[in-house]
């Protein structure tokens, strides 16, 4: 594709681990043109460029950190980078902290500035123990060269950033759940309002982003924010994104792409279907998705038009499923894994995901029952929506569209009372 | 002031109110389980959702009634089909993995999950082909001495835990594993054994958490449940006496924010007990005149009375008089103690308590520290036993008869409890026969025993009765209505839960008797009136009345009462007149 | 050693290590993340990490005590985030902890045959160690490696793209 790789440009350049080498891509260039800028001036031009939140919400960016307030000068503010990534199907900022830290540390910091933070933790999660030690090696060359520390580039401006690291929760990814955690709690998302601008990390105004919206930043602010809303499809869907895409293709991989590529486009950069076999469905941003059919292979994937087509672009990770599937079992795999990942404290969560899983397990060996569609259908329904967090909503999005978008597998289950798909021991 | 309506009833609440309490104002019962008004707000149960509308923009999506503040123009609505719908999803929820073992279960007929389910919940079940979770081995845990814990039955609503981090502040409950299998427990080899420890059992809203001390004791709604005040120690915490035809089988706590708020401790609720595991006095006894030796006769309270009245004469001449007053006294009793020590005309007058081991029961101002082993010590010295009141109250019309004594000469309840002071004694009235634990120390009672003469009254048979020559049977707290002061100057009234057996008097009586011996102008009193007296002649009352004394309660006109006060109380004991 | 057949009795299991105490180096990490954050509690998820490291790869109840301990937290506390998060384990585990994705990326390209091959090789079941202590196993929810999927973890170690015969040749390098 003739299209030039942003995020990922120095992915595969090992020299970029340095701060040697990561300067001489131009790195930290953006830092210093933000510091001597009105930090106001950068929230307007990240506002303007239209970044959205890569995490899977898609909220702007620069909206969010307009939100801190900036009333009291002697207020802690913190920034908390959300590198908790966990989301099925997702490893797109992995690949970027590993290969790219210093382009992430820059993103924090310039997002520091802008809204006058003066800590920054990069929340990884615990099982990502090489890109936690690359990015602890980078932040200590950064703090030897006086990008991090007290006066940040030989500024008036205070800096410190820290790698937190998790232990093992999807839940932290949810932002307050994350704060939980930073705090030292069980990661269970608290209740909004109050929201995180206004009382997050250790009750003082946060901003929570994404490795990959952090990343976005220096070249929002080195190249400006009409560059960046010169990719992408439309005002509300704009710059270069990471499309992580795995299952049956034959080149499974992150893909850096302008959003709103269409699904198509993205399956022949890699590879298509594996095996020469036939596409059945596929999730478009990770496990908490609906998952969509092979009809809807001409999807723009960017924000919009993936809600439109009843599910969410969320961390543009790609799930491919070719024919051989069985729907029944590869939903219940993603409710084994909502009900294992629910924190437990709210009602709807903590049992109706479960019960998704104990219904979706039945149907999958073969005691499936009539009325199960029905049933799967209205506990969805009661779980979505009613629940404290956002993981409520995400778990009932593949046993909906499972559902609704693929009846027949489930009638199939029912009425051979066994799984008409190849069988495996663990499940 | 945000102003809204709820369910079309306007309501205007303070700042930061949430949806339930302000639905409380109006009558709209929004129902909950994890929301607790003195435990932080966790957003849990999702019982609590509800429509919300602003401006004519309905929100998206349902809202949690205990985390959204109540704002101005709200419109909130529980009666939607959304709404409905909601709930019964939860109760769905809710009751998929609860066993149904209602029927050997304590909390029912006072259980949340019943309740709700009954008003918002369906009755049949589409949990049909998966097995209930179990929490095997977890079906009755012993989380300490006094709360056990039966997971199966848990809703993870965590009001427990919050509360042991929260009021108790000594944590010993958490929340452990996370999602279906979220459970509570304490750290092993933790116990939970803190003073406060059995109000997890009342915030409990179904029967995962029960009480040691009420388990399997009665069924709930067998129950007949009337306010009171606990005995147990000066703070005077608001109660619920819960019996079964006068077979008291728990106290609960009842609100009060002034005093204990929703709290009580663990002494308190078990101070029921002596009831039963004392051995009840229940016929007047008086001895033969002619010898001590003699055994006391049981008679009736006619004879009883004349015996009382007759030896306060009589002996009178021959020695001191002293009571022996109690703070398990009524402030009524101990007025017309009092009235009755003037007329005889005694300064020996003392209220003996047992020092405390001062719990602290935790409120909205920081919380009140009890330092005495009975609820009415203050307000028993206050309107007339304490040691060297000796003037006379003429307008009562009572004989002058002084016998001449010093007040600092009183025989106090030192002198009597641990000194020689009973051998000066011509007659020893003791007003509670279980006033301390030195009613029951056999050296005590020899002393007491000094006394020419021993009158004890008293619920209690103890060995300080039996060793009386006149005993008179009087009602336990829980059989008679009266007042009590608390530590910080607040008068509490509490009446009768059920009769006193018969032959038993309340003390009240008893002493309006004996009284009306001296002058028939006492007449029959209840402790009503005595009360409207006492507010009547002491300033520190004024204004009071008995019928309509608030059920949370009154402060006196006391120097420092409206303040916390802990022990400086005693430097404070105002005069009255 | 096939599966049906019954497990010879494990040789007797040593003492499981006890709480040994804080090192001076872990004391100087403690120290070093006390600055990092406004309050002690925030301490708790890296202080858990070090003494799991500490007791050899879990976390023993006199271990989480003593975080307790030394942040001053009550004990429920602890043991109520011990018990939130997968990687703080609180039952012995083997010199090497496998964790093999089996969600759905992974699913569908064989980890399940990956898990059977585990099975089959260190003949446990999941998280169960083996009777020499080398090995314990457990299926894991998505290790973001999806493009490399089948995947597996063993200790801090990505292996990807894995094959039954490979995953074996993994094991047999374990010491």
């Amino acid at each position: 594709m003739a299209f030039e790789r942003v995020l990922t440009r120095n992915v595969g350049n090992s020299d970029a681990l340095t701060l040697r080498g990561y300067r001489k891509t131009g790195g930290y260039d953006a830092l210093e043109k933000a510091l001597r800028m009105e930090p106001d001036a950068i929230i307007e031009e990240v506002k303007k460029s239209g970044l959205r939140g890569r995490g899977g919400a898609g909220f702007p960016a620069g909206m969010k950190w307009s939100f801190i307030p900036q009333k009291d000068p002697n207020q802690a503010r913190y920034l908390v980078c959300n590198a908790d990534e966990s989301e099925p199907g997702t490893f797109k900022d992995r690949l970027l902290m590993e290969n790219d830290p210093h382009q992430l540390i820059e993103g924090c910091a310039i997002c520091c500035y802008a809204v006058r933070a003066e800590t920054c933790y990069i929340y990884i999660r615990g099982e990502y123990t090489k890109a936690a030690a690359v990015l602890e090696r980078a932040l200590k060359e950064a703090y030897e060269d006086g990008i991090l520390g007290d006066g940040v580039m030989k500024s008036k401006f205070k800096l410190n950033m820290y790698v937190h690291r998790g232990a093992g929760a999807y839940i932290c990814g949810e932002e307050t759940g994350m704060l939980e955690s930073l705090e030292g709690k069980r990661g269970q998302p608290r209740v909004k309002p109050p929201f995180p601008a206004v009382v997050g990390a250790f009750g003082s105004p946060t901003v929570i982003n994404n490795v990959e919206t952090l990343c976005n930043v220096p070249h929002i602010v080195s190249r400006g924010a009409d560059w960046f809303k010169s990719i992408g499809t439309d005002e509300r869907n704009t710059g270069p994104k990471l499309y992580a895409i795995s299952g049956h293709v034959e080149r499974p991989g992150t893909y850096e792409h302008p959003i709103g590529i269409t699904f198509r486009e993205m399956l022949d950069a890699a590879g298509g279907v594996w095996r020469g076999r036939n596409l059945k469905a596929f999730i478009p941003g990770g496990a908490s998705a609906p998952i969509l059919p092979a009809s809807s292979i001409d999807i723009k994937m960017d924000f919009d038009t993936v809600a439109k087509a009843g599910s969410m672009l969320g961390s543009a990770a790609v799930i491919v499923m070719d024919e051989t599937v069985c729907m029944v079992r590869s939903v219940a795999r993603l409710a084994k894994f909502f009900n294992h990942e629910s924190c437990g404290q709210c009602t709807p969560c903590r049992e109706g995901t479960n019960w998704m899983e104990l219904i979706l397990k039945r149907l999958e060996h073969g005691e499936g029952r009539e009325s199960d569609a029905a049933l799967l259908k209205s506990v969805a329904g009661n779980v979505g929506g009613n629940s404290l967090c956002a993981l409520g909503d995400a778990a009932v999005g593949p046993v909906k569209s499972l559902v609704e978008r693929f009846p027949d597998e489930i009638d199939a289950h029912v009425r051979e009372r066994r799984c008409p798909f190849p069988q495996y021991r663990y499940f | 002031m945000p102003k809204l309506t709820i369910n079309d009833r306007t309501v205007e609440v303070p700042p930061g109110t949430n949806l339930i309490d302000a639905g409380i104002k109006v009558g709209v019962q929004i129902p909950h389980y994890c929301y607790h008004p003195r435990l932080s707000v966790v957003g849990q149960c999702r019982m609590c959702l509800v429509e919300i509308s602003q401006g004519g923009k309905k929100m998206p999506k349902l809202q949690a009634g205990c985390s959204t503040p109540a704002g101005e123009g709200m419109e909130v609505r529980t009666d939607t089909p959304e709404v409905r719908e909601a709930q019964k999803g939860m109760m769905e929820f809710f009751l998929i993995n609860h066993p149904l073992d209602c029927p050997i279960c304590d909390q029912a007929g006072e259980c949340g999950l019943q309740d709700y389910s009954f008003k918002h919940g369906v009755a049949y079940s589409r949990f049909q082909y998966e097995d209930k979770r179990t929490y095997p081995g977890r079906e009755r845990i012993p989380l300490g001495p006094n709360v056990i814990l039966n997971m199966n039955r848990c809703i993870q609503c965590t009001r427990c835990v919050r509360f042991t981090h929260e009021i108790a502040k000594t944590g010993e409950l958490g929340f452990f594993n996370r999602g279906a299998r979220t459970e509570i427990g304490t750290f092993p080899g933790r116990e939970l054994d803190n003073p406060l420890s059995t109000c997890v059992v009342d915030i409990c809203p179904v029967g995962a958490l029960t009480s040691t001390r009420f388990r399997f004791a009665e069924r709930v709604f067998y129950l007949d449940k009337k306010p009171s005040i606990c005995t147990g120690c000066d703070v005077g915490c608001n109660i619920t006496v819960e019996h079964r035809r006068g077979d008291i089988k728990r106290y609960k706590p009842r609100f009060n924010p002034e005093v204990n708020d929703y709290w009580m401790c663990d002494y308190g609720r078990s101070t029921f007990e002596r009831y039963k595991t004392v051995p009840r006095l229940r016929t007047c006894r008086v001895r033969d005149e002619n010898g001590t030796n003699g055994s006391a006769t049981a008679t009736g309270w006619k004879e009883a009375i004349d015996a009382v009245h007759r030896l306060l004469r009589q002996r009178s001449a021959e020695g001191a008089v002293a009571f022996l007053g109690s703070g398990f006294l009524t402030n009524e009793e101990a007025w017309l103690a009092g009235r009755l020590a003037d007329i005889v005309g005694t300064p020996h007058r003392s209220v003996p308590v047992d020092p405390g081991a001062g719990w602290t029961i935790p409120n909205l101002k920081g919380g009140l520290t009890g330092g005495e082993l009975a609820p009415n010590r203050r307000g028993a010295e206050m309107l007339g036993l304490r040691p060297g009141l000796t003037e006379l109250d003429e307008t009562l019309g009572a004989p002058k008869k002084s016998n001449g004594k010093e007040a600092a000469d009183t025989i106090d309840h030192d002198e009597l409890l641990l000194g020689d002071g009973a051998s000066r004694c011509a007659v020893l009235v003791v007003l509670d026969s279980d006033f301390g634990k030195a009613a029951y120390s056999p050296e005590t009672v020899e002393r007491l025993r000094r006394a020419k003469t021993l009158i004890v009254l008293g619920w209690a048979d103890s060995p300080l009765a039996k060793a009386a020559d006149v005993a008179l049977p009087v009602a336990t707290h829980t059989e008679k209505d009266g007042t009590f002061v608390n530590l910080e100057w607040r008068a509490q009234r509490f009446n009768a839960a059920f009769p006193a057996p018969a032959q038993v008097r309340s003390t009240v009586e008893v002493l309006a008797d004996l009284l009306s011996r001296f002058d028939p102008a006492w007449g029959d009193l209840t402790a009503g009136k005595v009360f409207d007296r006492i507010a009547a002649e002491v300033p520190a009352f004024a204004g009071l009345q008995w019928r309509t004394l608030p059920a949370t309660g009154a402060s006196l006109h006391v120097p420092g009462s409206e303040a916390m006060m802990s022990d400086t109380a005693a430097q404070s004991v105002p005069e009255i007149s | 050693m096939s599966v049906s057949e019954p497990r010879p009795t494990p040789p007797a299991v040593a003492a499981p290590p006890l709480w040994p105490g804080w090192t001076p180096e872990s004391r100087d990490q403690l120290a070093d993340l006390r600055t990092r954050y406004p309050t002690a509690e925030a301490v708790l998820l890296p202080a858990l990490h070090i003494a799991q490291r500490i007791c050899g790869g879990w976390l023993p109840d006199e271990a989480i005590r003593a975080v307790a301990q030394e942040l001053e937290l009550p004990e429920s506390k602890v043991y109520g985030v011990v018990t939130f998060y997968d990687l703080f384990h609180q039952n012995p585990v083997g010199r090497h902890r496998i964790r093999v994705c089996t969600n759905l990326s992974c699913q569908i390209r064989g980890a399940e045959e990956i898990m059977e091959v585990l099975h089959q090789e260190l003949g446990v079941g999941e998280e169960e160690v083996t009777p020499d202590g080398r090995c314990s196993y457990v299926h894991f929810e998505c290790l973001g490696s999806c493009d490399t999927a089948p995947m597996m973890m063993v200790d801090d170690d990505y292996h990807e793209n894995l094959t039954p015969k490979r995953a074996r040749e993994i094991l047999k390098g374990l010491k």
